[in-house]
């Protein structure tokens, strides 16, 4: 009885997909000439980060299966971020990381440095070709560049059809290497943050501390991290309608991975902040994950659903689930978007600290590797101009929820929201033409 | 098929007891379509969209055109040939036919027709010759995505094994956006209905009487006289059909007879050589034209299990 039912079904699933209009438009014939696209992004945490970002791409084929993408992005980042210094019921104050002065926090509020001010430069570059049998080879490179960043890598990847087309296994390789060059140098993790503050003219222009204090906390100007990235996915497709996606991915990255910028707060026993010392985060990480994605066609509407989980050797895990419902609407299409992301805290996160912790040992109290969870809600609107051109647009609404990972809150901290959300909107344009 | 001479393109529309019938020529048959209006100018209209639209899909699928994508394809010489959104739909159409059938039903074997006529005498082909040719038959081999296809040497496609139920069902689909009129179609055998009519087609006398079409609104299906088995015989059974179409693989007319055994055309691209056994045509129903093409043409290349066949994946069907 099974067998006879899927012949039938197989045969009306592929009357079905006879008469179901492609996918891909007759547009796509048209090859060889740049296909450009462009996008400008705006992202925006309430009171703090925002970023303006401008990415500029361009596809081109040469020959059958030849292509060449090259993408320029831009951005700027402006605003203030969580230093991972614990609110205290009194004004702090904290010395810049440059060096170059101090800023002020209201009681009550969460510290962040207003400092936080970049521009990013990025290019990407990536060439694929067909390769004899079933293969595809595809390689490239990027450079990013900050202001104290720089971040180089190169990748190679070998896909392979099977079953007419419809498994593709493939296997990535790629090897980055970044640099930070603060200003002011890299702090001694652990170090205490020193009070001293350069005065505009290069004299001594403080009077709790001296010179000596702010050098004696840096010990080098750079330091870099080597990232080995390993990916493996296989793409199924089931039937016409339904393609499927899972990948594994495993990284190693080895070398200077704390954040400079980042303190943590030592309090009493009464949750007053003695002092602030800087982050330190271990100098090994290995991240694994796995992604599993099904996108079905239904007869008008496309249902796109994927699942994530990650893990790692500092103990961070994650579960984050996207789901997006593309549907035509008029001209062109809507589409809306929801994603939910859970994170457990790295086994060295803790909020604040009561002593001083050992020489060697690892702590971070930035709520990003801490434990949380973030809740994205989207809707994107887009349609084709009489030009053959495409225009569309994506608004996002983000909460994240800092949660309390478990810490035993004390004294004056009781009476603080430590874990403040994180609100933000993300606004972005594409052009295609 | 092979001396069919190109049609003089044109249609005519004819009055009928119950409706208006479009006739005009395509894909070496005659084409039928009925429609139960009364209204000339929009059947007229219809009429021109219809004729169109299949004589595109025969120019640009039938192997005897030189400039259909058939041919170009068939030319190719190994290498890759562009091919547009609906070649690619039928290619794809044609492999999951392939992969269902275990590789019966087969898009390349039509190469076979180099040694096989089947005009009633008894001229079998020689097991080599068959053989030579089956080195140049199996979809497998073929290589094909969205964008193009390469055919390797001395290889062909034919897609004359769907082409007119295609067509068929192209026409369904038109009617039904173009027109709320009940419309049956008919091109050459393979036959679809639109809708149910609104009349009863059967009763022809009150038809005429009742000139207007909203008055009777129960459903009625039509009533289709095929001719099924040998000419001779002139058995003609008449299948009721609300919805959906009938196709019919196998011809009567068309085998061979040698030492008492007779081979239909219908045959089996895995050995070269006739099904043995079978019935001499099957007619299948299914929601679509080139549904019940492919059920009908697999039922016959199952030889004495076609029955079985059709009944254990409960098809309605009717063999002779």
């Amino acid at each position: 009885m099974n067998k006879s039912l899927s012949f039938s079904a197989a045969l009306s699933a592929a009357v079905s997909a006879l008469f179901v209009a492609p996918v891909t438009s007759v547009k796509a014939e048209e090859s060889n000439a740049w296909k450009l696209d462009s996008a400008v992004m705006y992202y925006g945490e309430t009171d703090r980060v925002q970023a303006v970002e401008v990415i500029v791409g361009g596809k081109k084929e040469f020959e059958d299966g030849h292509f060449l993408d090259l993408k320029f992005t831009f951005d700027t980042l402006t605003g203030a971020s969580a230093t991972g210094a614990v609110a205290q019921p009194n004004i702090q104050s904290f010395t810049r990381p440059s060096g170059n002065g101090r800023y002020t926090v209201s009681a009550n509020e969460t510290p962040l440095d207003d400092t936080f001010k970049d521009t990013r430069v990025q290019l990407n570059a990536q060439w694929t070709q067909p390769l004899k049998g079933e293969y595809t080879l595809s390689t490239g490179a990027h450079l990013s560049k900050e202001y104290d960043y720089l971040s180089l890598g190169i990748n190679a990847g070998l896909a392979r059809e099977f079953n007419q087309k419809n498994t593709t296994v493939s296997a990535g390789l790629s090897l980055g290497q970044d640099t930070i060059t603060p200003e002011g140098g890299l702090p001694i993790p652990l170090y205490e943050m020193p009070h001293y503050i350069n005065s505009p003219n290069g004299q001594p222009n403080n009077t709790e501390g001296s010179s000596s204090d702010f050098d004696a906390s840096r010990d080098r100007s750079s330091d870099s991290k080597q990232i080995v990235d390993l990916l493996f996915g296989v793409t199924q497709v089931i039937n016409r309608r339904f393609i499927t996606q899972f990948n594994y991915s495993y990284s190693n990255v080895d070398g200077y991975q704390t954040d400079p910028f980042k303190v943590v707060s030592v309090v009493d026993e009464n949750g007053v902040t003695l002092n602030n010392i800087y982050e330190s985060r271990p100098d090994k990480r290995q991240k694994n994950s796995v992604y599993a994605q099904g996108k079905y066609h239904l007869s008008k509407s496309v249902v796109d659903v994927s699942y994530r989980y990650f893990w790692d050797d500092w103990g961070i895990k994650s579960n984050s689930i996207d789901a997006k419902y593309w549907m035509p609407m008029g001209k062109g299409y809507l589409e809306p978007h929801i994603r939910y992301y859970q994170q457990d805290e790295a086994d060295f996160y803790q909020p604040f600290v009561t002593r001083q912790p050992e020489v060697d040992s690892n702590v971070s109290a930035d709520y990003r590797i801490g434990k949380l969870t973030g809740l994205t809600l989207g809707l994107s609107y887009g349609f084709p101009l009489n030009n053959g051109h495409e225009i569309s647009f994506r608004a996002e609404l983000y909460r994240q929820k800092v949660t309390d990972p478990g810490v035993n809150n004390i004294g004056v901290i009781n009476q603080l929201d430590i874990f403040p959300d994180v609100d933000a909107v993300i606004f972005q344009t594409n052009y295609s033409f | 098929m092979k001396d069919q001479k190109i049609d003089k393109r044109t249609f005519k529309i004819s009055q009928r007891p119950n409706g208006l019938a479009i006739l005009f020529n395509a894909m070496a048959s005659p084409c039928e379509v009925l429609i139960e209006t009364d209204d000339f100018n929009e059947t007229g209209r219809i009429a021109k969209l219809i004729c169109e639209r299949t004589w595109q899909i025969e120019d640009k699928f039938s192997r005897y055109n030189p400039l259909s994508i058939v041919s170009k394809i068939n030319n190719s010489n190994n290498k890759p040939v562009a091919i547009d959104p609906e070649t690619y739909r039928l290619l794809q159409f044609s492999h999951s036919c392939f992969q269902i059938s275990g590789g019966l039903f087969d898009i390349t074997s039509g190469i076979l027709r180099q040694v096989w006529t089947f005009d009633g005498s008894d001229r079998i082909p020689k097991k080599s010759d068959v053989n030579r040719l089956l080195k140049s038959i199996g979809w497998q081999h073929v290589k094909w995505d969205e964008s193009s296809i390469t055919l390797p040497n001395n290889m062909e496609i034919d897609l004359g094994g769907i082409g007119k139920e295609y067509a068929v069902d192209v026409a369904v689909q038109l009617l039904r956006a173009e027109t709320p009129y009940s419309a049956l179609v008919n091109f050459g055998g393979d036959i679809a209905v639109t809708n149910q009519p609104k009349f009863d087609p059967a009763p022809q006398q009150q038809l005429h009487q009742n000139k207007t079409i909203n008055r009777v609104k129960t459903a009625h299906p039509w009533h289709i006289a095929i001719e099924l088995g040998d000419k001779q015989t002139s058995d003609l059974t008449t299948i009721e059909l609300t919805t959906g179409a009938i196709a019919t693989s196998g011809d009567a007319n068309r085998y061979l007879v040698k030492d008492g055994q007779r081979y239909c055309h219908i045959l089996n691209p895995k050995t070269g050589w006739p099904v043995a056994g079978g019935p001499s045509s099957v007619t299948v129903a299914a929601p679509t034209c080139i549904e019940a093409g492919i059920a009908a043409t697999i039922a016959m290349l199952k030889g004495n299990s076609a029955k079985a066949f059709l009944t254990e994946n409960q098809i309605q069907h009717w063999i002779y």
